[in-house]
């Protein structure tokens, strides 16, 4: 039809091509002709058009849902990782939680009238330890020429409240690690609570007082809290001081004495010689520990009787100022309360003059020119709230880690590119030679470089 | 009409048709061209998925945009405001640089440090002048430095720094018991080296920096020991310079990529040590030449998938082609687990405890459980993350039980974290008996000198 159509149209224009004497005749007759074609012929050809566009239309169509996908425009993989994520989450939120099916619900709690014990009472330990160190020559409680020591430390069993908090845990470990293996330190990670009556801060009694009499090879133990940070990696611990001592812990006597302060210590970092004295102190200190009525009002006894404290149950620095303080002539002659150096240096006031110290000083003072530990306490970063700003916390701890970091670095030819940084550059550049750095910048070759802390 | 004028009835018509065929030709061919370009690609010029994900940027683009302007108006509104609490901090703006990359020169070959000739004879001139260093502690035991490591900045999954804390702990324990040093390294000495090849530029520096360590024993992160009484053969390996966990049919015959392990290692501090690391260091630098050795490496070795070259394969490949130069030097341990496959140990932890004890090191009670493949740090690992989670849960708790037996304690169940007592507390706790000689072995005795 439409073939006709444009056939009689061709006939029709050909005819008139030719010659130019009737064109408006055929013209009228062109235009009267198709009065229904001309409409017909225009709705044939918006029909095509139609036709053809919807053809296309579904082609392209066809073609990108081939290569792009419809729908939500996501693509199968990426809904693969959302599911991922998601398993990862719930599994994440139940080892969080600590769930386990094999648990046990233990709910006893020490009632106001019970007694807590460590343990048996032992009466002995000075002479039971002599006799076995001299039956086991092999395991001196002298280390090349100095008394064997063994650091304690530790975190909770399960993850922190938040992964920030088990990574600062890492560097803080790392940190130790570094200082005690320059200084022929062994270290005691725990991760066990052995006494559910003692946990949280208590929960260093027990252990202590474990490792005491299981090793009666060591001489000091020294417990450092988790967030406490070496930053002095050449400092040594002037042992020769404390020949007459049994404990040596931070702290000032006007404060402990004078104010009765409940600050006037700091058992974040202390020592503690393995004998019957520390033994007899460990059993009158924990009294006060047992979770639940007794802990609550111990801590109403410690805030009436410490200037400062706020109410909270009893912790284990306050219920030993208590202790030092009530029973004065038992205890200090053997308490050597050390504020030289800081043993425990808090954090503020300190952490901000890293610079300065760089400037001015040199690793192996250990006071206030060159801290020998920074102690981030109230900063709590495995919890889900500090005392502090967290960007101060996390800031200063980084700043610490790396200020302690550059010390252990030195000696590979490097440092860090700031004290924020967790990239290093190099000081110097490799030599075939090496040894000549080891002679200059081992700790363990040049401690004698820095006369701070000998002799 | 225009054309109608310009060229006569009959021609614009011939003129339209000629439009409308060139128009369906354009068209069609522009159709050929998008199916093509969708099913073969057009090089530079991409597919449509790219350009989807170019749409999907700009548009996301404008809207990152505009977030921190709105961030930083409602922040300067509220300056004062400080937080305390930590879930909300983000520790990547924590981090800052202070000084620029170091530029190095990309037409220089890559070279872990300068040609070190003379090793050996440096190193034995120093330990003769420093006699309180002694390379071996005892007779027969050298003095090891453990080395380990990982990265400076938080794992991206949230319990990856809790896994890698356990497992520091659990190496800390081991090394106390032995005798042994450890380094933990969360530094990145060579940009270029990164990754799994950052160990080799780390070993380098601490065999030239600590001249009295006898052999270093590499062991990556994701590695527990789980045997505590275990001690190495060291006189087994007293002509050898490094002991590998592999089988030597499947590494020279085979060329199996999985022939050895270099997730734990031992190397002695020599001049063939330094050798090795500079014959094994050329597939590392990231970028054209890594990718161009995982290739190699992929045609040669048997059963390696295609990537990047790692230093495991690059160490088989190397061990294969020049043979003659190294293999007299090497151990294939298969006799205890140096390492040890976790897929089918972490199973059978029941079965251990039932049936065998510790210090055997070998299929009945391995010595090292290797979570391969299962990267706690990292947002997807090779395996179900429930599955991996929960054996290095099992995995260390087994291994800590024989810490915890000595004072007294085990671990609830292999999937608890809270400890029971084993035995009562004695007021003559020197009597308590020590079942697996732990606290007291002999392997860290010390020689007493006769007066």
């Amino acid at each position: 039809m439409v073939g006709e159509s444009f056939a009689a149209q061709k006939r029709a224009s050909s005819t008139h091509l030719p010659t130019t004497v009737t064109p408006a005749v055929t013209n009228v007759s062109a235009v009267r002709r198709p009065t229904t074609n001309p409409r017909n012929r225009q709705i044939h050809k918006t029909f095509n058009n139609i036709k053809i566009t919807i053809l296309c239309g579904f082609v392209t169509i066809l073609v990108l849902r081939g290569t792009i996908g419809l729908g939500n425009l996501v693509t199968d993989s990426e809904l693969d990782n959302q599911n991922l994520i998601e398993e990862t989450n719930r599994i994440l939120a139940e080892i969080r939680s600590g769930y386990d099916p094999t648990d046990e619900n233990e709910q006893h709690v020490m009632s106001l009238n019970e007694t807590y014990s460590l343990g048996p009472k032992i009466k002995s330990w000075d002479g039971d330890r002599r006799l076995w160190l001299k039956k086991h020559l092999e395991f001196s409680n002298r280390v090349n020429g100095k008394p064997r020591v063994l650091l304690v430390t530790g975190s909770p069993p399960g993850p922190c409240d938040n992964p920030i908090g088990d990574h600062y845990l890492l560097k803080a470990v790392k940190n130790k690690i570094d200082y005690c293996r320059i200084h022929g330190i062994e270290i005691v990670y725990n991760m066990a609570h052995l006494d559910k009556e003692l946990a949280g801060y208590w929960a260093k009694l027990p252990l202590i007082r474990k490792l005491m009499l299981s090793h009666p090879e060591v001489e000091w133990i020294w417990w450092m809290d988790s967030d406490a940070w070496f930053t002095d990696m050449v400092f040594e611990i002037p042992y020769f001081k404390y020949e007459g001592y049994n404990m040596v812990i931070h702290g000032y006597p006007d404060l402990l004495f004078n104010q009765k302060s409940w600050i006037a210590l700091n058992t974040g970092s202390f020592l503690f010689r393995n004998c019957q004295w520390s033994l007899d102190l460990l059993d009158v200190w924990a009294p006060m520990g047992p979770k639940g009525p007794i802990r609550d009002e111990a801590g109403k006894v410690l805030t009436a009787n410490l200037k400062g404290r706020p109410a909270f149950e009893a912790d284990d620095q306050s219920a030993l100022i208590y202790l030092l303080i009530s029973q004065k002539d038992r205890w200090m002659n053997k308490v050597f309360v050390e504020n030289s150096y800081y043993l425990h240096g808090f954090w503020q006031g300190l952490v901000d003059r890293y610079e300065e110290m760089i400037e001015k000083y040199h690793p192996g003072l250990g006071d206030e020119r060159w801290p020998f530990v920074t102690h981030f306490v109230g900063c709590k970063p495995c919890g889900s709230y500090g005392d502090y700003a967290v960007e101060k916390c996390l800031k200063s701890m980084e700043r610490a880690f790396n200020f302690a970091d550059n010390q252990v670095i030195e000696l590979y030819g490097f440092r860090h590119r700031g004290l924020l940084s967790p990239k290093i550059k190099r000081t110097r550049n490799e030599s075939i030679t090496p040894l000549q750095y080891v002679e200059q910048y081992d700790i363990r070759h040049s401690a004698h470089k820095y006369s701070g802390s000998r002799g | 009409m225009v054309l109608e004028r310009c060229f006569g009835q009959r021609r614009s018509r011939q003129f339209h048709r000629i439009l409308r065929n060139g128009k369906l030709t354009l068209l069609c061919l522009v159709l050929t061209v998008v199916v093509l370009r969708g099913n073969l690609g057009a090089g530079k010029f991409g597919t449509p998925e790219q350009d989807l994900m170019e749409i999907r940027e700009t548009f996301s683009h404008y809207r990152k945009r505009a977030e921190p302007r709105r961030v930083l108006e409602e922040v300067s509104a509220e300056e004062e405001k400080v937080s305390n609490n930590y879930a909300e901090f983000d520790i990547n703006k924590l981090f800052v640089d202070e000084e620029s990359e170091e530029k190095k020169d990309p037409n220089l070959e890559y070279s872990l440090g300068p040609k070190i000739s003379d090793w050996d004879e440096q190193r034995g001139e120093w330990l003769k002048k420093n006699p309180n260093f002694p390379n071996f502690v005892q007779p027969n035991k050298p003095r090891v430095l453990l080395v380990t490591g990982s990265a400076p900045k938080p794992c991206e999954n949230p319990v990856g720094d809790h896994y890698l804390l356990k497992a520091i702990k659990n190496k800390v324990d081991y090394c106390r018991l032995h005798g042994i040093e450890v380094f933990y390294n969360m530094a990145l000495l060579d940009a270029e080296m990164a990754g799994f090849w950052a160990k080799l530029p780390l070993i380098r520096k601490l065999l030239l920096s600590h001249p009295e360590v006898e052999f270093l024993w590499w062991m990556d992160s994701d590695a527990m020991f789980t045997d505590m009484v275990f001690e190495i053969p060291w006189k087994r390996y007293e002509d050898r310079n490094l002991v590998m966990h592999g089988w030597n049919e499947m590494v020279y015959d085979e060329k199996n990529w999985i022939g050895l392990n270099t997730g734990s290692f031992l190397l002695r501090n020599c001049q063939w040590s330094l050798d090795m690391l500079d014959a094994w260091a050329p597939m590392g630098p990231k970028g054209k030449i890594r990718d161009e050795a995982g290739k190699i490496l992929t045609r040669e070795l048997k059963g390696r998938p295609v990537f990047e070259a790692d230093d495991q394969s690059a160490m088989v490949y190397l061990l294969v082609s020049q043979r003659d130069k190294w293999a007299e030097k090497v151990y294939l341990e298969n006799h205890y687990y140096l390492h040890g496959y976790w897929g089918i140990l972490v199973d059978h932890y029941e079965e251990y405890i039932k049936n065998y004890h510790p210090g055997f090191g070998d299929h009945r009670w391995p010595l090292v459980t290797h979570f391969v493949g299962c990267k706690p740090c990292g947002k997807f690992g090779d395996y179900p993350v429930e599955r991996c989670l929960k054996q290095m849960d099992r995995a260390f708790n087994f291994g800590d039980n024989q810490i915890l037996q000595m004072y007294g304690f085990t671990h609830k169940s292999l999937a608890s974290r809270r400890v029971k007592r084993t035995r009562n507390e004695t007021s003559t706790p020197l009597e308590d008996k020590d079942d697996l000689g732990l606290l007291h072995p002999a392997f860290k005795a010390v020689k007493v000198s006769s007066a």
